[in-house]
C-alpha cells in the first residue's frame, strides 16, 4: 500500500466520504483493492460484536458465584503452570521420566561398585550349604556357612577367607 | 503492492497534541478503587465485578455465542482479575486490562475445545438453527446463518495468527468501536503508535487470510 493512503488508513476505512488520500485512491487501483479487502476484513471483525438483542447481564447471583470460584481455586501457584498447560504437563512428565531413569541408573551402578565380592559370589554356582570364595589362581577354600541370614556377615567372612588364603601362600 | 510495513511512519494528525494523548491511570477514581482491592477490600472488588460484568459478558458472548460458556468464562475472568490485580501496574486502564484477560480466556477456551468443532457446534442461536434447517436465506436479506458462522470461524482463526497485543487492539477498535484517540488514552500509547500497530495488524490479517485460502 502506498504511503499516501497508509497515513490515513483508519480515516479511509471509517468513512466512505472524502478524506485525505481520496485523490490517490481514485487513481491507484492497487490501493483500492487493498482497501476493499481491509473493509471486508473489518466487516468480518464486526461479526464478533454481541447482538444488540443480547441481554448482557449475567444471571442473578453472579458475584456470589465468582467468589465461590475464587475460594475453590485459591491463589494461583507455580504448580498450576505445570498442571494447567499442555506444555507444562509434558515438561513435568519428561522430568519425572528422566528422574526415574537417573534413579535406576544410580541404584544399579552403586550396587555393583559397592560390593564386587558379592557380585562375584552371585556369579559362582552355589554348592549346597557351602560357598566357594577364592579366586582362580589361589588355592580354593571352602567355607561352610552356618548362617547365611545376614549379607553383612557373609561378606565379612569372604574377606577373612581371602586373608587366610593369602597367608597360606 | 508495497509490503514494507517495517519502515512505516505516520505524521501526527491534527497537530502535535493529539499524538501525545496520555491519561494518568494512577490518579483516577478507578485507581483508588484498584488500590482498595489491592488492600483486600472485598467491597471494592464487588464494585469492580458489578461495573464490568455486563461488558465482560457481552465480549465473551460476541466471540463464543453461547450463554452458558459466557457465564462460565466470565466467572473465570473475574477470578483471574481477583488474583492478578495485586500486580496491576496502572499503565493502561482497568477496562483494557480486563479486556485482555477476557479475550485471552476466550482463546484459551477455544484452544481447549478445538476451534473449528466448537464454533460450528455451539455458535447456533435458536434462530440460526431454524434458518439452517429450513435452508432459507436470512429473512432480512442479510448473510445466511451458515455463511455467518463460517465467517466467524475464519476471523477467529485469523486473529489467532497475530500477537495478543495486536488482537486486543484491533478488537477494541472494530468490535468495541473505540476511536484511535480513545485507544491511545486506554493503552497509554500515543496515537501514531496505535495507528502503526493497527495498520500492521490489518496487513498481517490479510496475509494470514491469503495463506489460509491458498491452503484450502
Amino acid at each position: 500500500m502506498h504511503r499516501e493512503i497508509r497515513h490515513h488508513i483508519e480515516d479511509v476505512l471509517a468513512s466512505s466520504k472524502s478524506v485525505p488520500g481520496s485523490e490517490h485512491l481514485a487513481q491507484c487501483e492497487e490501493c483500492r483493492i487493498e482497501i476493499q479487502r481491509m473493509r471486508e476484513q473489518t466487516a468480518l471483525l464486526r461479526e464478533l460484536r454481541a447482538p444488540e438483542s443480547f441481554a448482557s447481564e449475567p444471571r442473578p447471583g453472579f458475584y456470589a458465584r465468582v467468589m465461590e470460584r475464587i475460594e475453590a481455586e485459591g491463589p494461583i501457584s507455580i504448580w498450576n503452570l505445570f498442571i494447567e498447560s499442555a506444555f507444562g504437563r509434558r515438561i513435568a512428565v519428561a522430568s519425572l521420566a528422566l528422574a526415574l531413569l537417573v534413579g535406576v541408573y544410580l541404584v544399579t551402578s552403586e550396587r555393583s561398585a559397592q560390593d564386587p565380592m558379592v557380585a562375584a559370589q552371585e556369579a559362582q554356582p552355589e554348592i549346597s550349604g557351602q560357598q566357594l570364595v577364592a579366586g582362580e589362581d589361589a588355592p580354593a577354600r571352602v567355607i561352610t556357612q552356618m548362617d547365611q541370614s545376614s549379607a553383612g556377615e557373609s561378606s565379612e567372612d569372604a574377606v577373612l577367607a581371602n586373608l587366610v588364603t593369602y597367608r597360606d601362600q | 503492492m508495497d509490503g514494507s510495513i517495517g519502515i512505516l511512519s505516520f505524521p501526527s494528525v491534527g497537530g502535535g497534541t493529539r499524538a501525545r494523548t496520555r491519561v494518568d491511570h494512577k490518579n483516577s477514581e478507578e485507581a483508588a478503587l484498584i488500590r482498595r482491592v489491592q488492600a483486600r477490600d472485598e467491597m471494592a472488588f464487588r464494585e469492580i465485578v458489578e461495573r464490568y460484568q455486563s461488558k465482560v459478558f457481552s465480549i465473551i458472548y460476541g466471540i463464543l455465542r453461547n450463554r452458558n460458556d459466557a457465564e462460565d468464562i466470565a466467572q473465570q475472568v473475574f477470578a483471574k482479575v481477583y488474583f492478578s490485580l495485586k500486580n496491576f501496574d496502572f499503565r493502561s486502564s482497568l477496562l483494557t486490562w480486563i479486556y485482555k484477560i477476557t479475550v485471552n480466556e476466550c482463546y484459551d477456551y477455544l484452544r481447549k475445545k478445538r476451534v473449528r468443532k466448537l464454533v460450528y457446534e455451539s455458535d447456533f442461536s435458536q434462530e440460526d438453527a431454524q434458518r439452517m434447517e429450513s435452508s432459507e436465506p436470512a429473512v432480512d436479506g442479510s448473510v445466511p446463518a451458515d455463511t455467518r458462522l463460517a465467517q466467524r470461524d475464519l476471523i477467529l482463526k485469523l486473529l489467532s495468527k497475530v500477537s495478543e497485543e495486536e488482537r486486543n487492539l484491533i478488537l477494541l477498535k472494530e468490535v468495541e468501536g473505540h476511536s484511535v484517540e480513545e485507544l491511545a488514552g486506554m493503552t497509554g500509547l500515543n496515537e501514531n503508535t496505535i495507528k502503526v500497530k493497527l495498520f500492521r495488524t490489518r496487513q498481517k490479517l490479510l496475509k494470514a487470510a491469503g495463506r489460509l485460502t491458498r491452503v484450502r
